[in-house]
């Protein structure tokens, strides 16, 4: 290989072999570390991996976020599949485009300004409460509710939930669609029978993005949710942050990653499956 | 004699386990327009870009004016090259694109723009010049190419099928460019195409390549009236091919025994090639005539050629001018009668 | 007659998610100006009052400072890693070319948290936290991604034999890629280094971890919003919106245009 190829090929290997794999592969030495006078010292012991697996607390946590977010994936798929739906057939190509260009926007605008955002409409005292106190209404507690998780949720994921499945539903072959509805499918059944499976893959895609983002988000949970138990990124938080358990927080760190990977797994095996010939 | 410009000599060309170009020795001398001709995926273009020096020979030896060019590098060789693409600069305009070659050479710009704006008005684009090559059109785009390849005035100028994203008519009217530039430049031109057409009408000598493999050399003319084998019979013109077997002065085919002359031994196989316009067709029978039944015709302008099967279900065709059909009353399943001159047949030494 | 309502309704449910999304961007842009202490409706007077304490606050604009050296480092580090790695993406092949594209592509795929807490320890571990560059460190890792799909994006239109006329023309390898290849690219570079600065001026997880003392505009405002509700953070907010936006709107110009349009 010549010095030119080289010259291209070199600097992300050095630079994410760095400060990517290096920091990641650390991270999981690191739970093995022990931490002595609030000091790290290199070790390899199971004890922080025994303290951490055996307090109820944790596995509260573990339980709680991944509840969450199967929840929240859940709900802004539902939330984001008739959007993507009208914007991917009942809108013009020109519309669409803009549309898209316009969702793009939140997802490089502060996520934390527009949670704080929300906080202020959701308040006891917000634009909303104040709103329904003049017919008569509340006010109602949203703020530290399951309603102020999942909206605080739904600013994270929909932009971008909306984006692929739109981009999923808009690829599918038309002719297959309209073919549906001159055998006489009712429009019920052409989505369930024909768009659904067509998009399934990027559906799914969607759906897992939604499920990584929820998983690892602790904006949504901690300022709208006044999350009880903590989810696993504020317990990571708190652990580093406070308690200078660097190793513990580790510990955290790698049950999640193990968590996603199993259900990226599941996921993408799910996504790209063929259908058996049955 | 001076010596060849280009000298191939056992090149070979593999891409891990396909081998794009076997063995091939060629020899194209200063000044000379050579066309490289055959079906796609012959290596036609592969040998072309070994010259250019976009592929190293994998084995072989390739010399241009008496240099070992294999480990020359593309940029230090003077092999500018028309694309089939034109690849022209999208970013550049016309006259930029010409003075590219220039720039690279670190020519002054006052220089490069002189000569850039020469060969832009030599090719008859002078007053596009500013212009976005993207917004010229087919044929001026061309021209720019041209002038970008021979800005540096190269001794020799590759072309890659160039002619192939044209219309018809503008393929007619850069083929007299073509022809006109090469003669008052006297340089060599190595042009490749898939088109007989184009590579008859332009070249003193012609390459034929099937599979990697040099299958004839030869003048249009020569090429046309005794190709070499069975492919370039196929490939080349319309022909009726008819397998016999040499029976010492008379070929002898599933059709009927005919004269010929240059068979091989009495019981050798071998082959008898008749053009197409030179087989003579009639509506009563004559001496030694095949009885065939009309199967289709195509006109191309003013020329017709009829297809026919004879009893035996050999296809046989027949080219005529449109005028001559005459009192023919052509109609699908009508029964003809075909004959040839006895020197109209070329004979091949193979089955 | 019921498709009609049927489509009706589904642009209806459309225009609600468009309205979710940006309610809170506008919300802020409004409560920004707005002369109450608490922000909630009707609104009281129009005020500018909130941007002049956050002008005259020097610990902001010490981070505003902070956030655009940051940024900008950022996005020259990661666009430069991203445009070599979509070039060799786009002209080589070679062995083990999946895993060489996964380490640049993996890293928006695990959540921010656990990227936060593994920069931290290993940037500490190597002497290297604390810093304003510890950021840019982390920050380029996480950007270089989308560096590299606008540019290899950019590079799927080019004319695969436009590079090789160049060297038949004369170029040197690095002549032709600086003579071809990067004005062809120029569009996306503009637009990649404006998407990365945008994505590291409002990272916060990862900021929040490894600045140490050096604080960026939005770890300012998580701070802020820690402690309680304050109108400051609307105006903060509403600059970084601003500042964010030109820079993805100046991304479309340059290039997310042309490569919908083809």
């Amino acid at each position: 290989m010549n010095r030119f190829a080289l010259a291209f090929r070199l600097p992300i290997i050095v630079w994410q072999g760095l400060f990517f794999l290096g920091p990641l592969f650390f991270m999981i030495a690191m739970s093995f570390f022990l931490v002595k006078n609030y000091r790290m010292e290199e070790a390899f012991e199971l004890k922080n991996w025994a303290r951490m697996l055996t307090r109820g607390y944790v596995w509260d946590s573990y339980w709680y976020t991944l509840g969450l977010a199967a929840s929240v994936t859940v709900v802004a798929t539902l939330v984001a599949f008739p959007a993507a739906f009208a914007l991917a057939f009942r809108v013009s190509e020109a519309t669409r485009r803009w549309a898209i260009f316009l969702l793009i926007i939140p997802f490089f605008t502060s996520y934390l300004v527009r949670t704080f955002s929300w906080y202020v409409i959701l308040a006891e005292s917000g634009v909303i409460n104040v709103g329904l106190g003049t017919v008569g209404l509340g006010p109602y507690t949203l703020l530290n509710t399951p309603v102020g998780t999942i909206v605080g949720y739904l600013t994270l994921l929909l932009p971008l939930v909306v984006i692929l499945q739109t981009i999923a539903l808009a690829n599918i072959d038309r002719n297959l669609v309209q073919a549906a509805r001159n055998l006489g499918y009712p429009p019920g059944r052409t989505l369930f029978a024909v768009i659904v499976p067509l998009a399934k893959t990027g559906l799914i895609i969607a759906a897992l993005f939604c499920f990584i983002l929820s998983f690892g988000d602790f904006v949504a949970p901690y300022y709208l949710g006044g999350s009880k138990p903590p989810t696993l990124p504020i317990l990571i938080i708190d652990t580093t942050k406070s308690g200078q358990q660097w190793p513990r927080a580790a510990v955290v760190a790698v049950m999640m990653m193990l968590t996603l990977f199993a259900i990226a797994a599941t996921a993408i095996w799910l996504a790209y499956r063929k259908r058996s010939a049955a | 004699m001076t010596e060849p410009l280009v000298i191939l000599s056992g090149v070979v060309k593999r891409f891990g386990d396909f081998t794009a170009v076997h063995h091939l020795d060629l020899e194209i001398t200063a000044g000379e327009f050579v066309a490289i001709m055959g079906p796609s995926g012959c290596g036609k273009t592969t040998t072309l870009r070994m010259i250019a020096g976009l592929e190293v020979p994998t084995e072989g030896e390739a010399r241009i004016s008496g240099r070992l060019m294999n480990a020359v590098p593309v940029h230090e060789r003077d092999t500018p090259m028309v694309w089939q693409s034109l690849a022209l600069f999208p970013f550049l305009n016309a006259r930029e694109n010409v003075e590219f070659g220039l720039r690279m050479r670190g020519i002054g710009a006052a220089e490069r723009r002189r000569r850039a704006v020469q060969w832009l008005e030599r090719l008859e684009i002078g007053e596009f010049a500013e212009r976005n090559v993207e917004t010229l059109s087919g044929g001026q785009r061309q021209r720019v190419a041209l002038a970008r390849a021979l800005v540096t005035e190269p001794p020799i100028l590759l072309l890659d099928e160039p002619l192939s994203a044209l219309d018809a008519h503008l393929i007619i009217r850069m083929q007299g460019v073509l022809t006109r530039l090469q003669r008052e430049l006297g340089i060599t031109f190595v042009y490749v195409t898939h088109s007989q057409s184009e590579a008859f009408a332009l070249a003193d000598r012609v390459v034929i390549m099937s599979r990697g493999r040099i299958v004839q050399v030869g003048q249009p003319r020569e090429i046309y009236r005794a190709p070499a084998n069975r492919f370039v019979a196929e490939f080349v013109g319309r022909n009726n091919i008819l397998s016999g077997i040499s029976r010492g002065d008379v070929i002898e085919t599933a059709l009927g025994i005919f004269p010929a002359a240059g068979l091989p031994a009495a019981d050798k196989p071998a082959t008898l090639v008749v053009a197409a316009d030179l087989v003579r067709i009639d509506r009563t029978p004559t001496e030694g005539a095949i009885p065939c039944t009309l199967i289709s015709e195509e006109f191309v302008g003013a020329t017709v050629t009829l297809f026919l099967e004879a009893a035996d279900g050999t296809d046989l065709k027949v080219q005529l001018p449109e005028r001559a059909l005459g009192d023919l009353n052509l109609h699908a399943g009508g029964r003809f009668h075909l004959s040839w001159p006895a020197d109209a047949g070329h004979v091949l030494a193979e089955g | 007659m019921s498709a009609r309502i049927a489509t009706a309704l589904l642009l209806g449910w459309l225009l609600l998610v468009f309205i979710f999304i940006f309610a809170p961007i506008l919300a802020s842009v409004v409560f920004s100006f707005n002369s109450d202490r608490f922000p909630t409706i009707p609104l009281g007077s129009f005020t500018t009052r909130w941007y002049d304490t956050i002008f005259a606050d020097p610990e902001i604009g010490e981070a505003a400072r902070a956030s655009i050296v940051v940024s900008l480092s950022t996005s020259v580090i990661a666009t430069t890693l991203g445009f070599a790695t979509a070039y060799t993406d786009y002209r080589y092949n070679f062995r083990f070319k999946g895993p060489y594209l996964a380490l640049i592509l993996l890293p928006p795929t695990i959540p921010l948290i656990i990227m936060a807490l593994a920069m931290l320890a290993w940037l500490s571990w190597i002497g290297a936290s604390g810093q304003l560059w510890s950021i840019v460190i982390a920050h380029s890792v996480l950007t270089a991604p989308f560096a590299m799909a606008i540019i290899r994006l950019r590079l799927n239109q080019i004319d695969p034999n436009l590079e090789a006329a160049a060297w038949n023309l004369g170029s040197s390898e690095w002549k032709a890629l600086r003579s071809v290849i990067l004005p062809f690219c120029r569009p996306a570079i503009i637009s990649a280094a404006c998407l990365t600065a945008a994505v590291s001026f409002d990272e916060f997880v990862v900021a929040w971890f490894v600045s140490g003392l050096n604080k960026t505009v939005p770890v300012i405002i998580l701070e802020i919003v820690q402690g309680n509700i304050d109108p400051q953070v609307n105006a903060i907010g509403s600059l970084v919106f601003l500042t964010s936006i030109t820079l993805v709107v100046l991304a479309q110009v340059f290039f997310i245009s042309r490569i919908s349009r083809t």
